[in-house]
């Protein structure tokens, strides 16, 4: 492999780990904004529970008309928009979740594009500056599955929310939170450390 | 690199807990040169037993030559990650694969539970495949396992690839997954089981029966329907402890592809009321839904202890209980394609609701092997045995009368043991041979005959240990060696042994050795009762005890069952002082047990087969001497032994029940030799000693009153001559005949004559 091919692959490499990091950022950020809308999702569920349990006959509230289809239909609406909330959300999941996808198939085009002329042993070399290309590569694939194992599990999750099954619905947020794996979040984090010398070298 | 390292085989290590799920195999850097693989290109393991692996090849990180690591995430079905364990390969088998993308690719889908199935929104599971699959190398006929991501998805498997040239190929964005069939991890995990099966020896027609059920609904759904039948749902396995009903249900399962749901009474009985309820319809719950995908067995095992008789005695719980279950089998819709099958050992304790079409309509009663039964369990049983050429199977099947299918394999288990035991001791070959089995058959006894009353353990006794009584011994032959042994010489001359055989004579002359020795030479099962077993203290206990007796005795035919001291129990119905006494009672029963209208249905046993061996054969004429043995030795016969044969009822005399009446007659001049000669055989005699003189001396002594004369010689001579005496004298003979009378008296014996000629 030549110096060029090896300093322009370094370049994406760069490139990626850039990206990478500036993503993970966003993810964390909408996710912690998830924390909050789940939450609110919880209690409408407990809310219509305790209001499919209470007989409104029999309280000093049977003066007005109506009121339990009332309730229930602004409870139902309250569900409704956290539930578009919380689509928005993942739209902005899906994005970080391509970006970072694009990311990581250019470095490996690029790789794929190289590999003809190069040998396996420059891929391995290491240095005091940078890790070795097959090092960073696996990383950045580590990182892409990540991100696409972890929305595809919330994604399921909300899709397979059933509306009238409240108990289920009730026991979302707690279902939302086990998803989360902070081992492999520290993995990337640990990741974007090791690549810091080599990313910030000119 | 050098051609030795390319030969040195690759030590497979476990994998690195962060490449779990990443479809990486971990190669030496050298290795991957070698092979001319690039970083993240496909690879295709091929693992000994046939199977395979597809991976994406990477780098070790300590860059070590000379192991392999690798994910089983994309591998052929039989392929588990435990088969990777402690493996050596050779580098041959790693290659590099065709990288090629695909256009589409052609799936079948395992989900978690019948509800993901049925409940999710269209495309849903599409796209969860599509996100799943995205990146991945697929190969066809290859299974992606994606529990690991833990979604509703567990396995994937992958049908055909398009294009189908190359043997593996990527899944980009742009693939289109086509799903085809979508099944539950319980089905698959079913399906995948079918090829080993169970081996049953001598169920085959149950078997067949029962199979027949299962699959009819299912092939011909279309003509049931046209002719309005709903299908039979429910089969009760009627038959005692040990004959296969739990195996053969499971096996039939197997063999039909069926997923088997298995309820056991202590799992479903709770503390809470209504529990155990709750979980009885849990269980059918399960058992429709699994039964909505294929065919489906709902086992009910040990099912009187689920489903009693609903008494006033019985607790309310427990009624609810069986309630419960009758409401439960009468929901069970023709839709749903399961079949209920219940087994029991006490189908007289169920409740009666629970044994009527439309619940069980089916009873498949399995009875005790016969013969042949037993010869064809054998035959499976020791087919993975090593045997020596001596073992004679079929003698072995005649051998063990009573036996049920776990008697069978405990006999081949200890035989087994034995045949180690002794080659560890002299380390010759581990072949099993008879004499293994022979004495096995002295440990293991028949289960049908545990807790049994009449079970009696005797020493053995040979003919030659009674002296005389030529004749009657003679007639015990022809009555009860015969058959056995000459089947097919009876069954020629439209022959069948005698139902039973009364023994009468003075007492004290050998009526029960005769039995013993009878007993002892044959092959049967024996068993003696006697008055104490029977009697109880209870209203209608010792009638239950007799009819008890006899089904045992039955179920464990050719049986010799013994009635000592048949007067004392028995009373005659004659005698106006016993009308209603228990002696009658039991009479009554033995009338019926020996000469009743017929057999209760549960007592059946063994159906009719063709042959399947070719005529002439050796096996054929085996198998024909078996179908012998089975027709003619296929009942209990009693013999019975008195003192006192007037006392006796005379409906009980009449041909068919004792049918043969054999006088045992007090030893004429002849017998008493032949009979001193047997007592004395032990004893050291002075040679003046002549035991003719004293045979003839002896008039109207019987049998135990010769062997009592000798003790008593024996005992004076010690008592004469001190303890060191070595032989003894003819005139303590005399001297013990003369301080002795004869217990027999002339008038006894003539009327004893007179009794059946007159």
């Amino acid at each position: 492999m030549s110096k060029a091919t090896l300093l322009s692959l370094h370049q994406a490499l760069k490139r990626s780990f850039q990206s990478l990091e500036q993503n993970q950022k966003v993810w964390n950020s909408v996710l912690d904004e998830c924390v909050p809308l789940m939450g609110s999702l919880g209690n409408l569920a407990e809310q219509l529970l305790a209001l499919n349990n209470v007989q409104m006959v029999s309280t000093p509230l049977n003066r007005f008309p109506e009121l339990h289809e009332r309730l229930r239909f602004k409870l139902l609406m309250a569900v409704d928009t956290v539930l578009d909330k919380l689509s928005e959300k993942m739209c902005s999941l899906q994005a970080v979740r391509d970006a970072v996808g694009n990311q990581v198939m250019a470095a490996f085009q690029l790789y794929e594009q190289h590999a003809v002329t190069s040998d396996l042993t420059t891929c391995l070399q290491r240095s005091a500056i940078a890790p070795s290309v097959a090092d960073m590569l696996e990383w950045l694939q580590d990182a892409d599955r990540y991100y696409r194992q972890q929305y595809l599990r919330r994604k399921t999750l909300l899709q397979a929310l059933k509306p009238n099954d409240l108990s289920d619905l009730q026991s979302a947020p707690k279902r939302w939170e086990a998803l989360a794996t902070p081992d492999r979040e520290d993995i990337i984090s640990d990741t974007l450390f090791r690549v810091s010398l080599f990313v910030d070298s000119q | 690199m050098s051609e030795g390292e390319g030969t040195m085989d690759l030590k497979v290590l476990p994998l690195d807990l962060g490449d779990v799920g990443t479809q990486r195999c971990r190669l030496g850097p050298r290795l991957m040169a070698s092979l001319g693989l690039r970083i993240a290109s496909p690879v295709l393991i091929a693992v000994s037993g046939g199977g395979g692996c597809l991976c994406t090849a990477w780098p070790r990180s300590d860059l070590a030559e000379g192991y392999l690591q690798a994910d089983t995430k994309c591998a052929t079905a039989g392929l588990k990650a435990t088969s990777f364990k402690d493996l050596s390969l050779n580098p041959r088998h790693v290659k590099a694969a065709c990288s090629a993308k695909l256009k589409g690719v052609t799936v079948s889908v395992v989900v978690q539970s019948m509800e993901v199935k049925n409940h999710s929104p269209a495309g849903f599971i599409r796209d969860l495949v599509k996100d799943l699959l995205r990146g991945m190398y697929v190969a066809g006929r290859y299974v992606v396992d994606v529990s690991h991501v833990k979604t509703q998805v567990e396995l994937i498997l992958i049908q055909d690839l398009d294009p189908c040239s190359g043997d593996a190929g990527l899944v980009t964005a742009k693939t289109s997954v086509n799903i085809g069939e979508i099944q539950t991890l319980n089905s698959y995990r079913s399906r995948q089981q079918t090829s080993s099966g169970i081996s049953l020896g001598g169920l085959e027609d149950v078997c067949a029966s029962l199979k027949e059920m299962i699959n009819l609904p299912l092939s011909y759904p279309g003509t049931l329907q046209k002719l309005g039948l709903s299908c039979p749902r429910g089969v009760l396995l009627i038959g005692p402890p040990g004959v296969g009903k739990t195996m053969l249900v499971r096996s039939v399962a197997k063999d039909v592809g069926a997923s088997l749901v298995t309820i056991d009474g202590p799992v479903i009985l709770g503390s809470r009321p209504g529990e155990s309820e709750e979980n009885l319809r849990r269980m059918f719950e399960r058992a429709s839904e699994a039964g909505r995908e294929g065919p489906c067995v709902l086992f009910i095992d040990e099912i009187d202890s689920l489903c009693p008789r609903r008494t006033g005695s019985c607790s309310a719980t427990q009624n609810r209980l069986v309630a419960q279950l009758l409401t439960l089998m009468d929901g069970v819709g023709s839709k749903e394609h399961f079949v209920i099958v219940g087994a029991t050992n006490q189908p007289d304790t169920l409740d009666p609701a629970l044994r009527r079409p439309g619940r069980f309509d089916r009873e498949v009663i399995m009875g005790v092997p016969t013969m042949k039964q037993r010869k064809s369990i054998l035959d499976v049983l020791t087919s993975k045995m090593f045997l020596s050429d001596g073992v004679d199977l079929v003698a072995l099947a005649g051998m063990t009368t009573g036996f049920v299918g776990a008697d069978l394999s405990a006999l081949c288990r200890e035989a087994a043991l034995r045949a180690i035991l002794h080659s560890s001791q002299d380390s010759q070959s581990h072949s099993v041979e008879m004499k293994h089995f022979l004495e096995a058959l002295r440990k293991v006894q028949p289960s049908c005959l545990r807790s049994s009353i009449g079970l009696t353990d005797f020493t053995p006794i040979t003919w030659d240990q009674i002296g005389g009584l030529e004749d009657v011994k003679l007639k015990l032959k022809q009555s009860i060696e015969w058959p056995m042994m000459f089947p097919e010489a009876f069954v020629r001359l439209g022959l069948s042994r005698p139902r039973g055989v009364l023994l009468y004579g003075p007492p004290g002359c050998a009526k029960t050795t005769l039995v013993k020795a009878a007993a002892s030479s044959s092959r049967c099962a024996f068993l003696s009762v006697s008055g104490a077993g029977l009697f109880s203290p209870f209203v209608g206990d010792s009638e239950r005890a007799l009819a008890q007796l006899f089904r045992q005795a039955r179920a464990c035919a050719p049986s010799i069952l013994f009635l000592d001291e048949i007067d004392s129990i028995l009373g005659s119905r004659s005698d106006s002082r016993t009308a209603h006494s228990v002696q009658a009672r039991v009479l009554s029963v033995l009338l019926n047990e020996l000469d009743g209208v017929g057999l209760k249905t549960q007592e059946r046993r063994g159906a009719q087969r063709p042959s399947r061996q070719p005529e002439g054969s050796v096996e054929f004429q085996q198998e024909q001497q078996m179908d012998y043995q089975e027709v003619c030795n296929n009942d209990v016969m009693i013999v019975a032994a008195t003192n006192r044969p007037e006392a006796l009822d005379s409906a009980l005399l009449r041909p068919g029940r004792l049918d043969k009446i054999i006088y045992v007659p007090p030893p004429d001049m002849e017998a008493r030799l032949a009979i001193l000669e047997v007592c004395t055989k032990r004893m050291p005699l002075e040679p003046d000693v002549c035991l003719e003189e004293l045979a003839q001396q002896t008039h109207l002594f019987s049998g135990a009153d010769l062997e009592n004369l000798c003790k008593e010689a024996a005992l004076l001579t010690l008592q004469e001559e001190g303890m060191d005496a070595s032989s003894i004298k003819h005139k303590y003979f005399m001297k013990s005949l003369q301080s002795m009378n004869p217990s027999l008296t002339a008038q006894q014996i003539e009327s004893y004559q007179d009794l059946f000629t007159s």
